[in-house]
Order: structure tokens, then C-alpha cells, then sequence
């Protein structure tokens, strides 16, 4: 797997938070009917609705390998009250390896942003949606 | 050569930063055109403007200088003009109207907030809370994981739980913070979180609505909640509910 730049919660100016902020600078704001809009073809791929791939065989079958290996013993967090390390828990929970099905799906999105923003800058066409395994698969090599 | 048009904003509020670099490769230069008592902040449309990063990043980066002591009414992202005149009609036109949002939102910011749950956490949740839920990944345990069926069975079991948490959560992310907020307005449902809410704070109130976060971060480890903010007012420009996406340059 590949370094993956953190991606930090700030005050929006910044690059970083760019990606959280996205569908209010693009979706929200003032629009003035006597103005146009440049074409925003290209991002669709944005407004996927990644509930779909939760709620599939995929989903489940990786639910229920994630409730074989979970450890009931040891409650719903090893160490409560460090409010500080839930942001880097999570980070590397979402973009380990041992990437769950709902961090997955977030990150099939996050993801396909990114391609589309990287390799589609001026391209348009939509992109096929990979399932989350693949991109999984991909990811680790 | 059509305008690019950033935001609006009250005459009085509109003294730029000296070289603020707007949309376009390279940057056009930000000026600031006026009529009456309201400006507009905006640069000439490069050709071909796309929504790149780059551009998305400019676009928010002006508003943020803008809106830094001032309110500005945000445009949403990629609005063009023909020209400079026609900015000035449309903010002569509507001078009351906007005036009214730029009092409205007068010393208010946004603050996005998103959360997802941290997904060992809420399995760990789920399980605890149903004893059939407990039996059956059990079973499936002893018999070496389960047949597919089973798999698939207990599957499709835990992501409905794990979806009712998800509306349970969203609502308490809502409650905790919205006393603390001017308005509310719920994002998008369908891009990858549990809650997207923005919510509409004073300044002198963003300490307050800070620390609200810190205490539901620390009631809630199964949570994760990202903040944004404080951000130039887009959800909150017009009075009643955002539009929804999707609806505009189509």
C-alpha cells in the first residue's frame, strides 16, 4: 500500500480540507439565474450514493468476517477517554489494510475523486464504479 | 470578456488583500466591482475554466480572505457573467434582497460537520446490544466461519443494525450541536456519510461550538467526526432550505 497523505480537518482554506468541503463549494452558494455555470461534467461520479454498496453481498460477506475476528472481550474500545488519538485511530483504521466495509465505501468515493481529479482533470466521461474489493486489491499492491 | 464571479459583499466590507490570485492558470487577478452600497468580488473567467482542484481551491481561498472579517455571500463555484455589467445590474437589481442576507448572516460563519462511525467500534455496538446477533456470529465461529448462507445471513443481519445506529447517531450529532447554532441545514445524504450537517454560528460562539464537538468526540469513540469550518456562509445564503444538488446548470 502506498502513503496516502492524511487528509486533516482545518479550516477549509487549505488543501487538505478540500475534499470534506467540496459539495458546499460546488452544490451550495448563491446562484444567480442571470449568470451561467461552467460545465461541472466530470465529478458526477461525486454524488454516488455509496449506501448502494453497503448494502451489498459484498457488504455483508465482509460484515460477518469482520464479527468472526472481532474480540467481544475486549469492549467497544481498548482506551476510552483519549479523545486525542480517535482522529489517528481512525485514519489508520480507515486506510490500513484492515479497511472495513463502511471506511471502504467512504473511500471508493474519496478515491474516485481523486482519480477523477488526477487523471480526469480534462477528460469527462464517467467512470465505471470498481467494487470496493477491487479497489482493496489494488490498493495493497 | 466575461466576469468570474466570487461573491458579494457589502461596499464597505470589500478591501482586498493586495494580489489576491483567483481562478485560471496562471491566477487572474481578484478586483472588486461596486454599485450602491454592495460589491462584488470577482475576476475576469478564464477560458475553459473546469472544476478542477486548483480552481476549487482559489475559488475557496478568496471567499476565505474575504469573509475573514467581513460577511460575504458566497457564489457557488464556477458562476460567470457576461461582463462587469452585468454584475452591476444584477446586484442593483437585487440590492435589497442581498442586503438583507449580508444583515442575516452578519457575523456568522459555517461550520460542516460529517460523521461516520469508526466501523470496529460499532460492530462491537451492535453485537453487544443483541444476543441473537452474539449467537449467531458464534456459531458461525465454531463451525470455521459458516457456510455462505450463514455468512450472508449474519451479514446482511449486522449492516441492518449497523444502518439503524447510523440514523440514531446522525440525529444525536444534530441535537447536540444545533442549540449552539443559528440555523441548520442537512447536507447531501448520498455522498459516503452518516451525518453532513452545516450549521450556521455566531463568531463570539465558535469557542463554544468547538468544545460541544470535544465532548460528543468523547461520548461517542464510535463516532467519527470530522469539522469544518469556520467557512464562508454557502448553505445558509438564501432564507429557507438549500437547494438541493444537482439543480442548477442543467
Amino acid at each position: 500500500m502506498t502513503v496516502v497523505p492524511a487528509q486533516q480537518t482545518g479550516g477549509g482554506g487549505g488543501s487538505s480540507g478540500l475534499y470534506d468541503v467540496l459539495e458546499l463549494v460546488l452544490d451550495r452558494g448563491l446562484v444567480i439565474d442571470a449568470f451561467v455555470r461552467v460545465s461541472l461534467v466530470g465529478i458526477e461520479i461525486l454524488k454516488i450514493d455509496v449506501r448502494v454498496v453497503v448494502a451489498s453481498v459484498d457488504t455483508y460477506l465482509r460484515f460477518a468476517e469482520a464479527c468472526n475476528r472481532l474480540d467481544l472481550e475486549a469492549g467497544p474500545r481498548k482506551a476510552p477517554g483519549l479523545p486525542d488519538l480517535v482522529g489517528e485511530i481512525t485514519e489508520s483504521g480507515a486506510r490500513g489494510k484492515s479497511k472495513g466495509a463502511l471506511s471502504g465505501a467512504a473511500e471508493t468515493i474519496s478515491g474516485a475523486f481523486k482519480q477523477a481529479r488526477e487523471e480526469g482533470e480534462t477528460e469527462s466521461r464517467p467512470r465505471p464504479r470498481k467494487s470496493t474489493s477491487t479497489r482493496r486489491k489494488e490498493e495493497q499492491e | 470578456m466575461s466576469t468570474y464571479v466570487y461573491g458579494i459583499t457589502a461596499r464597505s466590507h470589500a478591501d482586498l488583500p493586495e494580489e489576491l490570485a483567483g481562478v485560471g492558470e496562471p491566477p487572474l487577478p481578484v478586483r472588486v466591482l461596486t454599485e450602491g452600497e454592495l460589491a462584488a468580488v470577482v475576476s475576469d473567467a478564464p477560458e475553459n475554466l473546469r472544476p478542477k482542484r486548483k480552481e476549487l481551491l482559489a475559488h475557496q481561498n478568496v471567499l476565505a480572505e474575504v469573509g475573514a472579517d467581513g460577511c460575504v455571500l458566497p457564489m457557488r463555484f464556477g458562476s460567470v457573467a457576461p461582463d462587469d455589467k452585468a454584475v452591476t445590474g444584477v446586484l442593483a437589481e437585487r440590492a435589497e434582497h442581498y442586503q438583507e442576507r449580508l444583515r442575516a448572516l452578519d457575523g456568522k460563519v459555517e461550520y460542516n460537520v460529517k460523521a461516520t462511525h469508526v466501523e470496529e467500534a460499532v460492530l462491537h455496538q451492535v453485537m453487544a446490544e443483541s444476543p441473537e446477533l452474539r449467537a449467531l456470529a458464534e456459531a458461525n465461529r465454531q463451525a470455521g466461519g459458516g457456510t455462505y448462507e450463514q455468512r450472508l445471513q449474519l451479514g446482511e443481519m449486522v449492516a441492518a443494525a449497523v444502518k439503524a445506529r447510523e440514523a440514531q447517531d446522525a440525529a444525536q450529532v444534530q441535537q447536540a450541536l444545533e442549540p449552539l447554532a443559528a440555523a441548520v441545514s442537512v447536507g447531501p445524504e448520498s455522498t459516503g456519510w452518516l451525518a453532513n450537517v452545516s450549521f450556521l454560528v455566531a463568531r463570539d460562539r465558535a469557542a463554544e461550538f468547538a468544545s460541544a464537538m470535544d465532548d460528543l468526540r468523547k461520548e461517542n469513540p464510535h463516532l467519527d467526526l470530522r469539522l469544518n469550518g469556520p467557512l464562508p456562509p454557502y448553505s445558509f445564503v438564501e432564507p429557507g432550505p438549500a437547494q438541493p444538488a444537482g439543480t442548477a446548470g442543467e
